[in-house]
């Protein structure tokens, strides 16, 4: 207990005690101790509109991410010796590339004049350009590829530890690939699903980059809504609210996970 | 005791002389083209005065917070900002009248840089017109209106209305549509009911830079300060004259109350508008210049907002309008067009 203390003094002050005066500032109006800034927040359309589409767009990546994830997962711990590394590797390579230069890299590609736009004409799918950039579209295209590594990484370690035996021992029984994952892979490997969901729900929930650079002001998530309103508003009493309501969302969704992982078992 | 006597008195005596020499003057600007301002204004002026010259950059609202709250003990002695955020700051009592008696050049100005914002609380240092930049190879720009026209569907950016440029768009807009109603709310409407024909409603110039020159947007309103971007591009673009005008703004330069550093701060102003550092800040091309005897060779006016008869011509928003309205436009903005 002794030698935890230095690392709890050290997040209380670097860390608790900041976080409690910026969350002190959404429930402070002129001085004093007021919910009307969650009730401005919460009646105001403009801030539902945003709230529900991070929450769209948060579960529809981690979802995503989880059926990409599992597939790719059971492709790499099937794979032997350098195979293996090497692909792990590229999984992981995107995490050391910026998100700045990742996000760029996908105005360039889903515009206009972009390797998606091209293919869709040369294959007669439209006559013209579709408008990718700036729409829900292209933030989830976004946020999925910046955060589908942490799922698969996530499900790889988990992956690991399931005995190959037991698929083998399903088919065997006559279950079919459907049965196979859903009765054995999935609760065998649920630690590694909530771990990952929760890294890819809470990171597309709390990510500012990749909203900002390929959704703009068109398609406002709460992270850059809260910019907007330190930045451009210096409104602190709605960053906060915000800010705390991110932090909720968060939390709630990890108890979520963990609280659906732990019905199925 | 004498030794230590002596050499306090001498430190003492040292000490004097390095604060009159280390005199200083934290001035508050733009965070755009800082460098080359310092090669323009600052450092020179550093010679001049024999004092150091601090600058302190950020978007307008760290700046004006900075200034709001260290009112009682002034950290910025000089700030610039456009006309609504001074006449907030003036209206707040954060900013002092200055005695235009000790501008020199203050009858070199244009009529409408001298006291833009009453009061005297601010000069007006560099103008900006703002119109459409657009690609001239495929479309043409008459007027205003043809931003909403079917040709350019899908291929519009909009500024943002939480910057400058929007506010400016929307008046020009209103007028084109034949309206004078400085709450925007039919403009406003129609933008919000062709929503999905702009492409985004950008923040900086420099994102919009990128996406004409990605060919994803062919039009768009943009400050005349960011047409230096455009230049010399390999794309073929072109900046509107349309029918109802362009409209225009002012960046003024102004001085924050009490902050005891009057002398130097005056110096400086004097110094900023004098007609040899706005020609030389405008052959940098960072700014247009709001002093009249400013004389361009016309390549260099090319890509500035100068001239009497161009300055006179451009429909600026007066900054109390902008500060009665904002809120409200906002509101709308985030109702009609982004919700």
């Amino acid at each position: 207990m002794a030698l935890a203390l230095p690392a709890a003094v050290f997040t209380a002050l670097l860390f608790l005690l900041p976080v409690t005066i910026l969350l002190s500032e959404a429930f402070t109006i002129n001085g004093e101790w007021s919910l009307q800034g969650y009730v401005d927040f919460a009646t105001t359309p403009l801030n539902q509109t945003v709230f529900l589409r991070t929450l769209k767009l948060g579960a529809l990546v981690a979802f995503t991410s989880a059926i990409i994830g599992y597939a790719c997962a059971f492709c790499i711990v099937n794979l032997e010796g350098k195979s293996r590394g090497r692909i792990f590797g590229l999984v992981v390579l995107p995490l050391m590339i910026s998100p700045v230069a990742r996000t760029y890299a996908w105005i360039v590609i889903l515009g206009r004049t972009g390797i998606v736009n091209d293919t869709i004409v040369s294959l007669g799918l439209s006559d013209t350009p579709i408008r990718i950039l700036f729409t829900e579209t292209a933030v989830f295209i976004g946020l999925l590829q910046l955060f589908l590594p942490l799922m698969i990484i996530s499900l790889v370690s988990s992956m690991e530890n399931l005995p190959r035996d037991v698929i083998s021992a399903a088919r065997v029984l006559g279950a079919n690939w459907f049965q196979v994952f859903t009765k054995v892979i999935l609760p065998l490997t649920k630690d590694g699903l909530v771990m990952g969901g929760t890294l890819v729900f809470t990171g597309s929930l709390t990510a500012y980059i990749t909203p900002a650079i390929l959704g703009g002001s068109r398609v406002l998530m709460l992270e850059t809504l809260l910019y907007q309103r330190v930045n451009v508003a210096n409104d602190f009493v709605s960053a906060g609210v915000i800010a705390t309501i991110l932090i909720v969302m968060c939390f709630a969704a990890n108890l979520l996970l963990k609280r659906i992982a732990k019905a199925r078992s | 005791m004498k030794n230590t006597l002596a050499v306090a008195a001498a430190c003492s005596l040292i000490a004097g002389v390095a604060s009159a020499q280390d005199e200083t003057l934290t001035i508050s600007v733009y965070a755009f083209g800082v460098d080359a301002m310092s090669e323009a204004i600052f450092t020179p002026f550093e010679e001049v005065c024999g004092c150091e010259v601090v600058i302190e950059t950020g978007n307008s609202v760290e700046r004006m917070a900075k200034i709001e709250v260290n009112a009682a003990d002034p950290l910025i002695d000089v700030a610039v900002m456009s006309t609504q955020d001074a006449l907030q700051l003036a209206e707040q009592g954060l900013l002092q009248p200055l005695d235009v008696s000790r501008i020199s050049s203050y009858d070199d100005l244009y009529p409408s840089a001298q006291d833009p914002i009453g009061n005297h609380h601010a000069l007006g240092y560099g103008f900006y017109a703002t119109s459409i930049v657009y690609r001239s190879d495929l479309v043409e720009i008459d007027s205003w209106n043809d931003l909403f026209s079917d040709e350019l569907r899908g291929r519009v950016a909009l500024p943002n209305i939480t910057g400058t440029q929007g506010p400016l768009t929307l008046y020009m807009l209103e007028r084109a549509r034949g309206g004078d109603d400085l709450g925007f709310e039919a403009t406003i409407d129609a933008i919000g009911a062709h929503g999905d024909d702009f492409v985004t409603f950008y923040s900086r110039s420099s994102e919009l830079a990128q996406l004409m020159m990605q060919e994803e947007v062919i039009a768009a309103p943009a400050g005349r300060f960011a047409w230096s971007r455009f230049v010399g591009a390999e794309l073929p673009f072109a900046w509107a004259e349309p029918e109802e005008g362009q409209a225009g703004g002012m960046n003024v330069i102004t001085m924050t109350a009490g902050n005891g550093n009057e002398d130097l701060a005056y110096q400086f102003i004097d110094y900023w508008l004098s007609t040899e550092v706005q020609t030389r800040v405008a052959e940098a091309g960072l700014d247009s210049p709001a002093n009249m005897r400013v004389d361009l060779a016309p390549e260099v006016a090319e890509p500035l907002t100068y001239g009497a008869d161009l300055i006179n011509s451009l429909n600026m928003i007066a900054p109390a309008d902008i500060i009665a309205n904002r809120d409200a436009w906002l509101e709308r903005w985030n109702e009609n067009v982004l919700n």
